[in-house]
């Protein structure tokens, strides 16, 4: 059986908390991006996802 | 995004979802019987456009007596609901909703999305009920939580996705918002250092 690596668990954090900020910034650009765009744009793309 | 945000009330226009349809084919049961009620959960950043999805949508209606109850109940299952954490009424009324406890509602037949449904327990829970704020969207209505305390309250629940729907919010209806009335939401719930780093922080 392969030995699992050893988890460096301060690195995780520090990658889990970058990705976190990645994600807040995406959603500020998504917001900016929406407040830009019509309503019927952005809604037609948001229905693709939500009603799949 | 056009919208018109004035005096407790947001207008605009959209292509609704079937998540928006389901919303707005519920909440009509709930007008047609004059039940007050609030959305309060991440269905409103959906609502305006959060690209996510959810399994559910959370309201808190007015305490009303088991009669009112009961007519409720059969409204929702001729509109093709049912109860999915309890089959008989009354029990759903004294074992759920007066112990404060959720009821969940689905289209018969299915699980999610499912409607959360619970009496107002706290005094922070009447204020979200008797500060709603109503939606027109389209031909359609529906009552909200104020967005202050919706975002206030999110930073609250402390989940990465609550962040982001608050942050989402706040991005979203900034120049709509009162940000005085958003501060003082943010320091009764304590939430002052989460704000800092979703709401204020520049990146």
């Amino acid at each position: 059986m392969e030995k699992l690596p050893k988890i460096d668990l301060i690195e995780l954090k520090k990658e889990m908390e970058l990705n976190r900020k990645q994600r807040r910034e995406f959603v500020k650009q998504y917001a900016e991006w929406l407040k830009k765009t019509p309503n019927k744009v952005w809604s037609k793309q948001q229905n693709k996802l939500l009603n799949h | 995004m056009e919208l018109e945000f004035k005096n407790n009330r947001i207008v605009f226009g959209k292509e609704l979802s079937n998540l928006d349809k389901l919303v707005i084919r519920f909440v009509k049961i709930l007008n047609r019987l004059d039940v007050d009620y609030v959305i309060i959960s991440g269905y409103i950043a959906i609502l305006f456009g959060r690209s996510r999805n959810t399994e559910d949508v959370d309201l808190f209606i007015e305490e009303m007596p088991l009669e009112k109850f009961k007519m409720f109940w059969k409204e929702l299952g001729k509109s093709g609901f049912e109860c999915i954490n309890e089959s008989n009424p009354e029990k759903a009324y004294n074992n759920y909703l007066k112990e404060k406890l959720a009821l969940r509602f689905a289209e018969k037949g299915k699980i999610i999305p499912n409607f959360e449904l619970k009496f107002p327990k706290s005094k922070y829970n009447l204020y979200s009920l008797k500060n709603k704020i109503q939606v027109i969207l389209g031909k359609e209505k529906l009552w909200t939580s104020e967005i202050e305390l919706q975002i206030a309250f999110k930073l609250s629940l402390g989940s990465d996705k609550d962040f982001e729907d608050a942050r989402y919010l706040y991005k979203v209806f900034k120049e709509h918002l009162d940000i005085s009335l958003l501060k003082r939401q943010i320091s009764e719930l304590r939430v002052e250092k989460q704000a800092e780093k979703v709401l204020w922080k520049k990146d």
